[in-house]
């Protein structure tokens, strides 16, 4: 019985081994081909529908990263007031606190809700825990705006 | 087996209560944060708020070292971001709250391994594990034979413990 077991976690080692040399191997091939748009915070917020979908890459100052398990995090704009949401995708699983009050570039994909998605967003929203109080990011919070990041990267000068 | 999950029975089970009191309380298992109130000696405008007065701020508050950035969330309010923390002012009054943030020990570790943060191997150990809990519930029911067994006591506590989280899901979700 203990060998068949032994031997069973031996098998299931190797399998996960041999996957991720797979994962590997298709990101590589990705990275070749991808398309960037570069763009500013504000600049997407302008008119969403050019960047809907799009990769983009965009850099901010960190505001918030939310503190119920790092589901999503704010960069502020250049302007220092306007702020997007931004939420966790590919490889990333979530955000640190720590990087509140860095200044990060995320590559990823700008996403624009439909208006059934954005109620049920903000029904969400409002059945969880949040802020007692209006907060600087709250209307990044509840937009129908965010980008769903596949790399972060810290560049604080 | 049940020695090699000993160690895996205590990580799920205390990260297990940690989560439970996650989501009733709003208490962040994996993180320790403490607020003190300061008073800066004068009220500030937005206008004239430059890097000498952040120096003032963080003097004040002893937190010259751990600076990083700071913006205006607000009209009123200068955000100061620290290494572990931040300082909220409010700029109207003078009033400083500095807020430090650190990882709580322990806790911090076991939610790591709970949500399976390492991923790859960990996926697999923690798949075994299930597994063999699935193993030891199963064949746990034959271990005591007669009117304490399975077709005795055991049955009746069996059939509870099977109850008991539905009739959880009746009354919270299905009704």
């Amino acid at each position: 019985m203990q060998k068949s077991i032994l031997w069973v976690f031996i098998a299931l080692l190797a399998v996960s081994c041999n996957q991720s040399v797979k994962k590997e191997g298709l990101t590589t091939e990705a990275a070749k081909t991808e398309k960037i748009v570069a763009a500013t915070i504000n600049e997407l917020l302008a008119s969403p529908a050019d960047y809907q979908d799009e990769e983009v890459a965009i850099s901010g100052m960190v505001s918030h990263v939310c503190r119920h398990g790092g589901q999503k995090c704010f960069l502020v704009a250049e302007d220092g007031e306007t702020q997007i949401r931004i939420v966790p995708g590919g490889e990333i699983d979530e955000f640190k606190v720590e990087m509140e009050g860095s200044t990060y570039a995320v590559k990823g994909i700008f996403r624009v809700l439909n208006n059934e998605q954005t109620e049920e967003h903000l029904e969400d929203h409002e059945s969880k825990e949040h802020h007692d109080v209006e907060q600087s990011h709250s209307a990044a919070e509840k937009a129908e705006y965010f980008v769903e990041a596949i790399d972060i990267k810290d560049i604080t000068p | 087996m049940g020695f090699l999950f000993f160690g895996m029975t205590i990580i799920y089970g205390i990260s297990g209560i940690a989560l439970n009191h996650h989501a009733a309380r709003h208490w962040d298992p994996g993180l320790i944060t403490r607020s003190t109130t300061l008073q800066y000696p004068e009220t500030l405008r937005k206008a004239d708020v430059d890097r000498s007065s952040i120096e003032k701020i963080l003097e004040i508050t002893g937190e010259k070292e751990n600076y990083k950035q700071y913006y205006f969330p607000s009209q009123n309010q200068i955000m100061i971001y620290l290494k572990g923390g931040h300082i909220s002012v409010n700029m109207q009054t003078g009033s400083m709250q500095l807020t430090k943030v650190r990882n709580r020990p322990v806790f911090n570790e076991l939610n790591y391994l709970h949500y399976n943060k390492p991923k790859k191997l960990w996926t697999w150990f923690s798949d075994l594990y299930a597994f063999g809990l699935i193993l030891i519930a199963i064949s746990g029911l034959f271990l005591i034979k007669g009117k304490k067994g399975i077709v005795g006591r055991g049955g009746i506590l069996t059939l509870a413990g099977i109850l008991i989280p539905l009739v959880f899901l009746i009354i919270y979700l299905w009704l």
